[in-house]
């Protein structure tokens, strides 16, 4: 069972992080082609349009390399950062088709419609930097695909004439692939945005965190990047707007992603409001006070019970090994190489692995207590349960006891006085029918005594007949009179019933002995789970459990069984309460 | 006797008590029609051929538990005209407050031990038969043990209690006169003076008697 075990998360020292030296050169870089970009604008001949969409593409260089570079910093085990980077760069090689010159003019054309593709990418990576779906990687590849080649294609049949690699002139041609070309690219972009808002509202619990604003901000910038396409090739009249309003929207992403960094860093205080809830109130169930503190409502607790080999929640209840999915992670915690916990949380949250350290060593006491609870709570149930199947055993074998007599010596003795009552009547010897009348007496005494012994091993009309009947019975026989309410729609299970109505016969055998009692009550009612019952007398009290066997084998019983008994005496009388749990276990 | 035969079915599943049973019963001058060792067999005698009273043991083949009970209760709701006489080794004073219901009419339920004092017995089937009841004592006698505070039995007379006692197993006036060798006159004295004595409203029915007494003695 020990192998249910789940591999721990592999530590972040085996991942590279970057040096610092191309951290500053990617900086550099950033900045030259700033400084590039707005030569080159200042150089072109139409400084108005120009100079616009210079200031759009900074808009968008700025945010992706500074953010890019941030992610690369802080979460090295993501590929998020050099994406991002990636996507800031080729942005930033647009402007080179503004260049006269023949080849830097080629360059930027060729590299003209790649940025789809990287947003594409960047914004279905998120938060891990890797496609872990399908369907997102078809998506992803597919664009890629129609932004390098059908962009070859069209350059090759002239699109451009004055590119390097153009070979034909057939511009019509050209048009036609250019238009199936951005048609294909929104298509695909649409789908990234469906796939997108398809996974958020798959993960519902993630919609709870800050970072459900970034898939939002994706999304958006997704549907205006195709519809600036759509409005490239119907040439609408509101084309500059709508590009106006895209990159404004593709800028805003990176900088979402920003506020998300920013967002944990403010979850890392939450940390040290935990230790210090933590140390102000010890708190028994820490599910509540971590979730709290890493922001995940969905985040469960499970802890490890080495002895038993499985893993079981803060009531020591067994549950089934947690497992990572593609909604949630997994981590375990771990003391001397032993797991001691694991929590199970909202897979956005392995974007913030410091957070999780802090956590980890604020609850690190607390989870060892909470892990110790939860191991005693289990062996307490162990041993009810063992408890419970010794007196169910004990109960089975009186049944069979009850039985054999039933079918065997009762019956043979039945049939026996029988037989002597038929040799009496036949015989007209008045000696002999004397003789077999005593006979008959004898073996009718045999008969009661063995009833007694057969009733008192196991009431058999208990089981026969139900709770009311027998209850009825006790009544019947009691040395008091008993008001008797049995409200019980159903049978109760075999051991709760057995157990209410030794509850109830030791009560009253009590009531008739001890109490003086004039009259007792004797209530039996049920909720969804659990079979009350009450037994009231007006005698002078008295019922202690300290005082006879009687009341603490009752106790015993009940309590087996998970249930409770109360005692309550006064002048007034007794009062007996017992709780017993209805629900079948194990 | 002009009367035709009482015509009896049974259920029991032991073969000694199911065939003694019958020899009583042959012995006695009642028809025995049918006898089976399972409930089932027995209900659809009854649904079938007329018989004036069935006799069943309790638990009965398949489970041994309730069966006899509930082909009892079955026979008393859908065939009011056939008699019903239950057996079984205890006697309970819930399953006989069952059996009973609203009417002690037509319905007998006694320890199997009864059956050996076949005089005895075969009055009962034919009391049951036609119409009376027939209670195990052991029923009245549990109930009739009990200590009451303020207890109106205790204002019973020592003959007055065997006469109540009689009384609620069903036994008839003459019965009672017969068993406590004591005149008819006397035993109906006893009777409307219990019935004072407990505030019972008297009747001269019985079977309706029979449950009146049971019902105060249960309360």
């Amino acid at each position: 069972m020990a192998n249910a075990v789940p591999a721990a998360e592999p530590p972040g020292s085996d991942l590279r992080t970057p040096h610092a030296w191309a951290l500053w050169a990617i900086v550099v870089a950033g900045l030259g082609i700033i400084a590039g970009t707005l030569v080159l604008t200042l150089a072109s001949d139409q400084l108005g349009t120009q100079g616009l969409r210079s200031l759009l593409v900074g808009w968008i260089v700025i945010p992706y390399v500074v953010g890019g570079i941030l992610a690369w910093w802080r979460r090295p085990t993501s590929r998020l950062g050099p994406l991002m980077l990636a996507t800031g760069f080729a942005t930033a090689l647009a402007p080179l088709q503004w260049v006269e010159q023949p080849t830097v003019y080629s360059i930027g054309h060729l590299f003209d419609m790649l940025p789809a593709a990287l947003f594409l990418h960047v914004f279905l990576a998120f938060p891990t930097g890797t496609l872990t779906w399908l369907p997102e990687r078809i998506v992803v590849i597919a664009c890629y695909a129609a932004v390098t080649g059908l962009q070859v294609t069209k350059i090759i049949l002239g699109v451009t004439p004055g590119s390097r690699i153009a070979v034909f002139t057939n511009v019509e041609a050209a048009n036609r692939v250019e238009v199936i070309q951005l048609t294909l690219v929104a298509g695909l972009l649409l789908v990234g945005a469906g796939l997108l808002f398809w996974r958020r509202r798959a993960s519902r619990s993630s919609q709870l965190r800050p970072t459900a604003l970034l898939v939002d901000a994706f999304g958006l910038a997704l549907v205006m990047l195709a519809l600036l396409y759509v409005a490239g090739t119907q040439g609408w009249p509101a084309f500059e707007t709508i590009r106006l309003v895209t990159f404004a929207a593709l800028g805003l992403a990176p900088i979402a992603f920003l506020f998300a960094l920013l967002d944990a860093r403010l979850a890392r205080g939450d940390v040290a409001g935990l230790l210090v809830e933590l140390r102000a109130h010890p708190t028994e169930d820490l599910q509540p006070p971590l979730a709290r503190a890493l922001r995940d409502p969905s985040l469960t607790l499970a802890y490890w019970l080495p002895e038993q080999g499985s893993w079981a929640d803060q009531n020591g209840q067994p549950m089934s090994a947690p497992h990572a999915d593609d909604r949630r992670a997994l981590r375990i915690i771990s003391r001397e190489d032993e797991p001691m916990a694991a929590l199970l949380f909202d897979r956005s949250l392995t974007d913030e692995p410091e957070l999780l350290d802090a956590v980890d060593a604020a609850a690190g006491i607390a989870l060892e207590n909470a892990r110790l609870q939860a191991e005693l709570r289990a062996r307490l149930q162990e041993l009810q349960g063992s408890r419970a199947r010794v007196l169910e055993a004990g109960q089975r074998e009186r049944q069979r006891l009850e039985r054999n007599l039933h079918d065997g010596a009762q019956q043979r003795l039945v049939a026996l006085s029988l037989e002597l009552g038929l040799l009496g009547q036949s015989s007209n010897d008045p000696n002999t029918r004397t003789g077999l009348a005593r006979a008959k007496a004898e073996v009718a005494t045999s008969l009661a005594e063995l009833r007694d012994v057969a009733c008192g091993i196991y009431p058999a009309v208990l089981t026969n007949h139900g709770l009311a009947i027998a209850l009825e019975s006790l009544a019947g026989a009691a040395a008091v009179p008993v008001r008797l309410d049995v409200d019980l729609p159903a049978r109760l299970p075999q051991a709760a019933e057995v157990a209410a109505y030794y509850v109830v016969s030791e009560s009253l055998t009590n009531a008739g002995k001890h109490a003086r009692a004039s009259v007792v009550d004797v209530q039996v009612s049920r909720t969804d789970d659990t079979a009350l019952v009450v037994i009231a007398d007006d005698g002078v009290g008295g019922a202690d459990p300290a005082r006879g066997s009687g009341l603490r084998g009752l106790m015993d019983r009940v309590e087996a069984l998970g249930g409770q008994l109360r005692i309550s005496t006064s002048a007034d009388g007794s009062r007996i309460e017992a709780e017993i749990p209805c629900q079948t276990r194990r | 006797m002009s009367n035709p035969p009482l015509t009896v079915g049974i259920a029991e599943d032991s073969l000694l008590l199911r065939e003694g049973l019958g020899r009583i019963l042959s012995d006695a001058g009642l028809s025995l029609v049918a006898s089976y060792d399972n409930a089932d067999d027995l209900l659809a005698c009854v649904r079938g051929r007329s018989l004036d009273i069935a006799i069943l043991d309790i638990r009965l083949p398949p489970s041994h538990t309730d069966e006899g009970i509930r082909a009892a209760l079955h026979i008393r709701q859908h065939h009011p005209n056939v008699a019903v006489l239950v057996l079984s080794q205890y006697v309970e004073v819930g399953l006989a407050l069952q059996l009973l219901a609203d009417s002690a009419e037509r319905v007998g339920y006694l320890l199997k031990d009864r059956i050996s004092d076949v005089q005895d017995f075969t009055d009962a089937v034919r009391r049951v038969a036609r119409g009376g009841s027939a209670i195990d004592p052991t029923i009245i006698s549990a109930l009739l043990q009990r200590r009451r505070h303020d207890d109106p039995l205790a204002r019973l007379t020592p003959r007055e209690r065997q006469v109540i006692a009689l009384m609620a197993t069903g036994t008839s006036n003459q019965g009672i006169a017969n068993n406590l060798v004591i005149t008819l006159r006397a035993t109906e004295k006893y009777v409307s003076s219990i019935f004072d004595k407990l505030g019972i409203p008297s009747t001269r029915d019985e079977s309706r008697r029979v449950l009146a007494v049971l019902l105060y003695l249960r309360s």
